[in-house]
C-alpha cells in the first residue's frame, strides 16, 4: 500500500466536523422529542376502536416501517416541495423525514408495551372500581412507559445513526462535512475513520445507558 | 348450620343468565341462582362448566347475552343481547370485591400503594386515612412488614393475601374468589385459605370457585354444582359431598375425590 496514513489535515479540519456534529445532534434530538411524544399519540390511534383513527395510523406506521429510510428522506426532500409547492429550510425537512420515521417505530414500541400488560390487571381495576381513565393513568401508562423505554432509547440511538443519510440531500451534517473534508484533503481513510469514531463515541455510551436502564426496569 | 328458606328475600338473585363468547361457544345457558344473606357459596364443577364465568358475570367483567342479576331486590345487571352493552348499576358494582387466580397486583406499585390506589383515586378517601386502614389490614393478615415491598418480592401466598386485603380496603358486601389457590404451590395454599376462613368467621358473604374439596366442605354453607352452563345441583356441603342426588354430581365427585386420594 502506497498510502501514508496521516491525520494532520483531518485533525486540522476538526472544527468543520464539529459544525457538522452540531447539525447532526440538532436533527436527532429534535426528531427524538417529536418521535417520543407523537409516537404515543399514534399508538393510541392504532389501538382506538374507531376505524377512522386506527386505519390511517396503521397505514402510516406500515409505510414508514416497510420502506428504506433513505427513500423516505429523498422522497420527502424532492417530492414534497414539488407536490405541495412548499419550500422549507433543509434542516426542517431533515427533521420532518427523520421524525416521521421515528414516530412510526416508537408507536410500535408503545403499542407492544401497552398490550404486554396482562389483561387480568384490567379486570382487577374494574373489580376495584377504577374507571377507564383512572385505569389508564394509574395502571396502564406507568407500566407501558417502563416497558417501552428501552426500545425508545434504542430507536433514538438508531435515528442518530440514520441521520447520516440526510447528507445525500446536502444537509450539512457530520457525514456531509466529513465527505467534504475528505475530498478537500484527499484523506478519505483518516476523515471517515474520525467521522465514524465521533458517531461511535456518542452512540456507545447511549447504548450502555440503555442496557443498564433495561436491567434496572426489569426488576420492577 | 345455616338453613335458607325460600321466604327470606334473596341477597343475590341470578335469573336466566346466558353468556357466549362467540356464535358457537356458549358458556352459561340460562343459569339461575339465589344467594341468601349469610350464605357462603362454593361453586364446584368440571372445567368449562361456567363456574368462573358466573363469578366474572357477577363482578360485571363480562357482557352477558341475556338474564338479570339483582342485589337486595334492586336490578344490578341486565343482559340486552350479545352485541349490546349490559345495563349495569355501577353503585352496586362497587359493593362487590373480587380476588383472581393470578394475584393481579400492580407490579409498579408497592404493597401499600396497591392497597390505597382505589380507595384514594376512586372513592376519594384521604390518603392518610387509607394508609392507616391498609396498615391495619396488612397487620391482621401477617404482612405488616411488607407495606413498602414490591409485589415481585413476595411469595405467591403473600401476594394472594395482599390481593384479598386490597379488595377488603373497599369494604365490599360480597366477595368473589375465583380459584385463588389454584396457582399456588401446595404449601402456600393454607395461608390463603385461613385468611378466607377468618373472613367467614366475620360472616362476609362469599362466592368461591375452588378445586379444593376439603376446603369447600369446611367453608361453605352451600355448595353449588355447576356443569354445562347451568346449576345441576345445589345443597348443603354434607348433602352434596355425601349424598348427591344427581348422577352428574356423583360422577364428578367420584372422579375428583379419586384423584385427590391418589395424590
Amino acid at each position: 500500500m502506497s498510502y501514508d496514513i496521516d491525520f494532520f489535515y483531518t485533525l486540522k479540519g476538526i472544527d468543520t466536523l464539529m459544525e457538522g456534529l452540531l447539525v447532526t445532534l440538532q436533527l436527532s434530538l429534535t426528531s427524538i422529542v417529536i418521535g417520543v411524544s407523537l409516537g404515543f399519540v399514534v399508538a393510541l390511534m392504532v389501538m382506538s376502536p374507531s376505524k377512522l383513527l386506527s386505519w390511517p395510523a396503521t397505514s402510516f406506521i406500515e409505510i414508514f416501517r416497510c420502506t428504506p429510510a433513505l427513500i423516505q428522506i429523498v422522497w420527502i426532500f424532492y417530492c414534497v416541495p414539488m407536490l405541495f409547492n412548499v419550500f422549507l429550510d433543509p434542516i426542517v425537512m431533515g427533521v420532518l423525514a427523520l421524525s416521521l420515521n421515528l414516530i412510526a417505530f416508537n408507536a410500535e414500541a408503545y403499542r407492544a408495551a401497552i398490550q404486554a400488560i396482562p389483561k387480568a390487571q384490567l379486570d382487577a381495576s374494574v373489580a376495584l372500581g377504577l374507571n377507564k381513565i383512572q385505569t389508564n393513568v394509574y395502571v396502564v401508562l406507568p407500566q407501558a412507559i417502563r416497558l417501552a423505554l428501552p426500545v425508545l432509547v434504542t430507536n433514538g440511538i438508531s435515528i442518530f445513526q440514520q441521520s447520516a443519510l440526510v447528507a445525500i440531500v446536502a444537509i450539512e451534517d457530520l457525514m456531509y462535512m466529513g465527505k467534504m473534508l475528505s475530498t478537500e484533503t484527499y484523506r478519505p481513510i483518516e476523515t471517515f475513520t474520525v467521522v465514524a469514531l465521533i458517531y461511535f463515541a456518542i452512540a456507545l455510551p447511549a447504548m450502555y445507558i440503555s442496557s443498564q436502564l433495561e436491567k434496572r426496569l426489569k426488576v420492577a | 348450620m345455616q338453613t335458607t328458606t325460600q321466604d327470606t328475600p334473596a341477597f343475590i338473585k341470578v335469573r336466566g343468565l346466558k353468556k357466549s363468547y362467540s356464535e358457537t361457544i356458549q358458556v352459561l345457558k340460562g343459569l339461575d341462582l339465589d344467594m341468601y344473606p349469610g350464605d357462603r357459596i362454593v361453586v364446584i364443577g368440571p372445567s368449562g362448566g361456567g363456574k368462573s364465568t358466573l363469578l366474572r358475570c357477577v363482578m360485571g367483567l363480562e357482557n352477558i347475552d341475556e338474564g338479570t342479576i339483582e342485589v337486595d331486590g334492586k336490578p344490578y345487571i341486565k343482559g340486552q343481547g350479545r352485541t349490546e352493552k349490559n345495563a349495569i348499576d355501577h353503585t352496586i358494582q362497587k359493593q362487590v370485591g373480587m380476588v383472581f387466580q393470578h394475584y393481579t397486583l400492580f407490579p409498579h406499585l408497592t404493597i401499600l400503594q396497591n392497597l390505597t390506589l382505589a380507595p384514594v383515586k376512586s372513592r376519594g378517601i384521604p390518603r392518610s386515612q387509607a394508609e392507616e386502614k391498609a396498615r391495619g389490614l396488612l397487620k391482621r393478615l401477617g404482612l405488616a412488614d411488607k407495606a413498602d415491598a414490591q409485589p415481585s418480592q413476595l411469595s405467591g401466598g403473600q401476594k394472594q393475601r395482599v390481593a384479598i386485603a386490597r379488595a377488603l380496603m373497599l369494604s365490599p358486601e360480597l366477595m368473589l374468589f375465583d380459584e385463588v389457590t389454584s396457582a399456588l404451590d401446595p404449601e402456600l395454599v393454607n395461608e390463603v385459605e385461613s385468611v378466607m376462613m377468618q373472613l367467614a368467621d366475620q360472616h362476609m358473604p362469599m362466592m368461591i370457585v375452588t378445586h379444593d374439596m376439603w376446603f369447600a366442605k369446611n367453608i361453605a354453607t352451600r355448595v353449588v354444582f355447576c356443569a354445562g352452563g347451568v346449576v345441576v345441583e345445589d345443597g348443603t356441603p354434607e348433602q352434596i359431598f355425601s349424598n348427591p342426588k344427581e348422577q352428574r354430581t356423583r360422577d364428578f365427585l367420584e372422579k375428583i375425590l379419586h384423584t385427590e386420594n391418589a395424590a
